[in-house]
């Protein structure tokens, strides 16, 4: 700190840092409270879980209610769905994706602002409007029940949001190195594939973690297009284990947690990306 | 030559354009147009024999007006939660404090949890008697009843459901602010404190306006997130206690696949995305001519 700050300034500061910790100490209280006691109630007992007082602590840790869910509910099943489906998905918006962005951020046509608008348009589509033709539609081209009929439905959440985030991305990379290699003959695909997707690695892999993210999160898509077991996807075996039974408290938490795990731990490992591509993606948008 | 280059560039445009708006086109605008369609056709009638029955019927639905109302309700209490938190959470991780990464990470966490999850969570959190909510309110307030009921009482339920969509939706919202914190220049605050302008002055007159545009586009987008949540209002209250907690969403569904009126059903997800897209009107404007 320069010796010219005044000490009111330097008070301040402090005050500062003082007010912010504060806050941010709460805000991990806040954040985690819901998630320790899911994390504790998966690891008891279904008699401790319905014991009073309530253990913040389970006194006897058993990992029976991950046993009991593995055993009386094909969860390697749901997981599997659910990689093949929300991968297959982000993949597929993303690829789109990334090429609507670079048209929208590097050329100039006749019709622009009005596609920009039904991009934008699109993103509003709430999944209840087209809920019921999917349904029938799918059912007469038998893709009812299938993982390929689960997937065309994801792009329709994914895809406009991915063409938008890497609009934002491509709009933050400088325009010369375009100019610069169409100076050397290269092909705006060749520029495309070659130049400005390597850079914008970040932001792809933000679009392909959010994408993976939205599809792996839905429920309203799987309740409605999936009714038997052997195709249903984790999130909704999360929510038929809780209809089915009186619910069995322990073993709800250790499917949620179980559930939840492949997207906390994706995060966890790529979240420089996510925040980086997101604040540069959407909110230059 | 130069002029051909720029004839053809117009039409690669296009190209890259192309895959995606097909696609849209296939997976959303055609569906849509089939609902539409669905919404004028008389119940169990085909071919084109329209009618206006489901929407005269559905402006004199007193539970669909209900859920309107709901709604509303849900959303803008949603994006009150989402902003003041994530505004101030933005605004305290944007100092450079020692264990910043770690708080930035942490407060993240409710972001990856799926809805279907916070909802399960947040059900067994105010089980009345067997969650972790009561004995900590008792914890603070010891004279808290001791079998507190949440979400079967008809006026707590709904405040109760907006808590944990609070939880669930601000990480998203305080990413954005804070990258949008982060773009402001530091120049910016010093002179402001170099004028001696105070810390609520330089709130008001630095970070508000240069986040201005930020702020919009992340409650726009987050209206639009939160008009459409399902999956947490299915799983914690279901809709209920009654129809107390239902939304358009758990509604348009139920009408779908449990009463599978699919003409009423439809008119309902006509007038829910019309609302929608009239609410986001501002922002598509704003945006557009942004460019």
């Amino acid at each position: 700190m320069s010796p010219h700050v005044p000490g009111s300034i330097q008070r301040e500061r402090r005050l500062e840092a003082g007010i912010s910790y504060t806050l941010l100490t709460l805000s991990v209280v806040f954040a985690l409270l819901p998630v320790a006691w899911m994390l504790s109630t998966s690891f008891k007992t279904e008699a401790e879980a319905f014991s009073l007082p309530i253990h913040w602590i389970p006194q006897r840790p058993t990992s029976e209610a991950y046993v009991e869910m593995w055993t009386l509910k094909p969860f390697g099943t749901y997981f599997q769905n659910s990689i093949v489906v929300s991968g297959v998905t982000a993949l597929l918006s993303t690829v789109l994706g990334a090429l609507a962005g670079y048209g929208f951020s590097r050329f100039r046509f006749r019709g622009q602002t009005s596609l920009l608008a039904f991009f934008l348009a699109t993103q509003m589509i709430s999944g209840v409007l087209v809920i019921g033709p999917y349904f029938r539609v799918l059912a007469a081209l038998e893709l009812y029940n299938t993982l390929t009929g689960l997937i065309i439905a994801y792009v329709t959440i994914c895809l406009p949001f991915a063409a938008w985030m890497s609009k934002g991305y491509f709009d933050s990379i400088p325009k010369e190195l375009d100019e610069a290699g169409l100076v050397d003959g290269a092909s705006r695909l060749q520029i495309f594939l070659r130049i400005i997707w390597p850079i914008a690695v970040p932001g792809t892999v933000s679009t392909l973690l959010f994408a993976f993210l939205l599809a792996w999160q839905d429920l309203l898509w799987a309740l409605c297009l999936i009714s038997i077991d052997e195709k249903r996807t984790v999130t909704l075996g999360v929510a038929f284990t809780v209809g089915e039974f009186i619910i069995k408290w322990p073993m709800l938490t250790a499917a949620s947690l179980i559930g939840s795990l492949p997207t906390i731990i994706l995060y966890l490992f790529l979240q420089r990306f996510y925040v980086e591509g997101l604040a540069r993606g959407a909110v230059k948008g | 030559m130069a002029s051909g280059r720029t004839w053809h560039d117009r039409h690669v445009g296009y190209l890259f354009l192309l895959p995606a708006t097909l696609m849209l086109a296939a997976v959303l605008v055609f569906p849509a147009l089939i609902t539409l369609k669905l919404s004028l056709t008389p119940e169990g009638g085909s071919g084109w024999t329209l009618t206006l029955a489901h929407y005269q019927k559905a402006f004199r639905d007193p539970v669909l007006f209900q859920t309107f109302k709901n709604t509303f309700a849900f959303v803008a209490w949603s994006l009150v939660g989402h902003f003041v938190l994530g505004l101030g959470l933005a605004m305290a991780l944007n100092q450079t404090l020692p264990g910043q990464t770690f708080f930035r990470l942490v407060a993240l966490i409710p972001w990856t949890i799926p809805d279907v999850v916070a909802g399960i969570i947040f059900r067994w959190a105010l089980n009345p008697i067997h969650g972790c909510l009561n004995p900590l309110l008792r914890l603070v307030f010891p004279s808290f009843p001791a079998e507190f009921q949440w979400l079967s009482n008809p006026t707590l339920a709904f405040p109760s459901l907006i808590f944990a969509n609070v939880w669930r939706g601000y990480p998203l919202v305080m990413v954005m602010l804070l990258a949008g914190l982060m773009a402001i220049p530091r120049e910016l605050y010093e002179a402001a404190e170099m004028d001696g302008a105070s810390r609520v002055k330089r709130f008001w007159h630095v970070t508000l306006p240069g986040l201005s545009t930020i702020i919009l586009i992340a409650l726009a987008l987050d209206m639009v997130w939160e008009f459409r949540r399902f999956a947490l209002v299915l799983t914690m209250t279901g809709g209920g206690p009654g129809t107390l907690t239902e939304v358009l969403s758990t509604l348009v569904y139920k009408t779908y696949f449990q009463f599978f009126t699919f003409e009423y059903a439809s008119a309902m997800a006509i007038l829910m995305s019309l609302v929608l897209f009239i609410l986001s009107l501002p922002y598509i404007i704003l945006v557009g001519r942004e460019r």
